[in-house]
């Protein structure tokens, strides 16, 4: 990879709010593209907040808050700025190590970063405990981040997002979701696209408004309510170990249910079937044309499905 | 040479592991010593019975079990102070015969088990060989709850820092092994031919969270199987893909 220019942030413009521990320092700095687009932008923050802006231009604009005790840790923040030539922009952060100055605590430090960045970028972002945020971008992104929250609104092209213990919410997305946490909840509002994915091991799943053509919903422990529509002639899995399940779906078009929990409930004239699943369908089958298939299972939950007008 | 210092080299006398002049020595007290050829001689004979026995493969949970003391034993000496590993390290060998006592009880407990092992078509559940691959060693603590910055301990931020991607691949691992743990106790209704086909794609899915490098891409395939784990255990996706439950 070659880098055409590498960039530190220093202070350009430095100030200290009043009711604020310690110092602060605010910076800005624009990059405008070099002979490509800017494509991609890497975001690794893992002493603070993220958040990216899509908006209509070309450059990217960065608003950097570093916050310290006191100004030699201060000036030991340090956030880099790497334009590619092949359209990409990585961002990082770090710590510089204590050389003379006493040691300072993970906690008492903060670097917030704001990215302004060109709708069609590709966002690939890193937090630790802070807030990750993405929105109004349009080439879908993959988020990362450890105990931080992430915020996912208004957002087109395929979206991953993974955290190992913060809640995850993806508002307005359109476009196929894999979102995945440990122990944390997932909230899911107006999705769109081919596919989606979610995955909760020790968290709950919401879901509202979603579309999607093929939903897989998962969880270990948590239950998991949907609202949405039956995707038209796609495929739908809900699945908890223990969590219950309730499903309530506008239909479009004929629907095949297949659903086994420890009791379940589908609204709608059932069959039991020797292997201890339930049964039912729900409209007219059209002559050439396969109905949508949802699978409902808990093995220790209750299965409550339903059809909404 | 006296009767305890050549009863403390038989065991490597008899495995030929003495040197010439030593296995001299040793040879020649057995000639004299009524009381010492007794003890050779039954060490001799123990060593030859365990050799007949016909080998025997343990039982999954019997392994497990060993896993588990060993990682427990890798723990609890991680948490040790350096100076009491380092003394460890440097203290005096245990004595030869320790060996001979250890194949004693290996031999007993292979013995018992074949006497008390159940028949072979007892659908008692057996643990997946490849549980204890999962099991995780929390040298370094798991990534914390939400809101709470991983720097409540001692290291300065840029050390603290460093210790971020073992956080998060620790706090994989625990799920990984939670659902391990479910898989094995579901696993006593799967058919053999479901048991085979998740061990080996487990064991495979392992083998790339240890080969890939640690941060991200150890996480991507710490992430990739703790999705298969729970298609397994909770969607019953072999089951489905198989037709067989």
């Amino acid at each position: 990879m070659i880098r055409a220019a590498t960039l530190a942030l220093v202070c350009a413009l430095a100030g200290t709010a009043g009711a604020e521990p310690g110092v602060v320092e605010r910076s800005r700095v624009e990059v405008q593209p070099g002979g490509r687009a800017i494509k991609q932008i890497a975001i690794e923050n893992p002493l603070g907040d993220v958040r990216v802006e899509g908006y209509d231009g070309n450059a990217i604009q960065i608003e950097t808050r570093k916050q310290a005790p006191d100004d030699d840790t201060l000036d030991r923040l340090r956030v880099s700025l790497v334009p590619n030539p092949d359209g990409t922009v990585r961002i990082t952060t770090t710590a510089d190590p204590a050389h003379e100055s006493p040691p300072v605590a993970r906690g008492a430090v903060r670097i917030d970063l704001i990215v302004r960045a060109p709708r069609d970028a590709r966002i690939d972002a890193v937090a630790g405990a802070g807030k990750l945020e993405v929105i109004n971008m349009d080439a879908g992104g993959e988020l990362d981040t450890a105990s931080g929250p992430i915020s996912v609104r208004n957002v087109a092209g395929e979206v991953m997002t993974h955290s190992v213990s913060g809640p995850t919410s993806l508002a307005q997305v359109f476009g196929s979701v894999d979102a995945q946490t440990i122990s944390s909840n997932l909230e899911l509002d107006t999705i769109g696209g081919e596919r989606l994915i979610a995955t909760a091991s020790r968290g709950k799943i919401a879901g509202r408004r979603v579309r999607s053509r093929e939903v897989q919903l998962t969880t270990t422990e948590g239950s998991i309510t949907l609202e949405g529509e039956t995707p038209l002639r796609g495929h739908m899995v809900v699945a908890s170990l223990r969590g219950d399940l309730d499903i309530r779906l506008r239909r479009a078009g004929a629907v095949r249910i297949r659903a086994r929990g420890a009791k379940v409930m589908l609204g709608a004239p059932a069959h039991d079937q020797p292997d201890g699943w339930v049964e039912a369908q729900i409209g007219q089958l059209s002559r050439g044309v396969n109905p949508a298939f949802i699978q409902l299972r808990s093995h220790y939950g209750i299965v409550k499905f339903s059809i909404v007008d | 040479m006296s009767c305890t210092e050549i009863q403390r080299r038989l065991t490597a006398y008899l495995d030929g592991e003495l040197d010439a002049d030593r296995g001299s020595v040793v040879r020649g007290h057995l000639r004299e010593c009524e009381a010492c050829r007794l003890v050779a001689r039954d060490e001799a004979a123990l060593r030859d019975g365990l050799r007949t026995l016909p080998t025997l493969d343990p039982p999954p949970s019997l392994w497990a079990g060993v896993q588990a003391q060993l990682a427990a034993a890798e723990v609890a000496d991680a948490k040790r102070p350096a100076w009491r590993r380092a003394v460890a390290r440097w203290a005096p060998r245990a004595p030869r015969f320790a060996a001979g006592g250890l194949a004693a009880a290996a031999a007993i407990t292979v013995l018992w088990w074949r006497a008390h092992r159940a028949p072979a078509d007892d659908p008692s559940p057996s643990p997946s060989p490849v549980a204890t691959l999962l099991a995780p060693v929390p040298a370094t603590p798991a990534v914390p709850a939400r809101g709470v910055t991983p720097a409540a301990g001692t290291d300065d931020v840029t050390a603290d820092l460093t210790h971020d991607p073992e956080r998060a691949s620790t706090s994989y691992a625990q799920a990984a092994d939670e659902l391990v743990a479910l898989a094995t106790e579901a696993r006593a209704q799967w058919s053999d031919e479901r048991k085979v086909a998740f061990d080996t794609k487990l064991v495979e899915l392992r083998a790339t969270v240890d080969h890939v490098a640690e941060g991200r891409p150890r996480q991507r395939a710490w992430r990739e199987l703790i999705r298969y784990l729970q298609g397994a255990v909770i969607r019953d996706e072999i089951a489905l893909a198989g037709g067989a439950r």
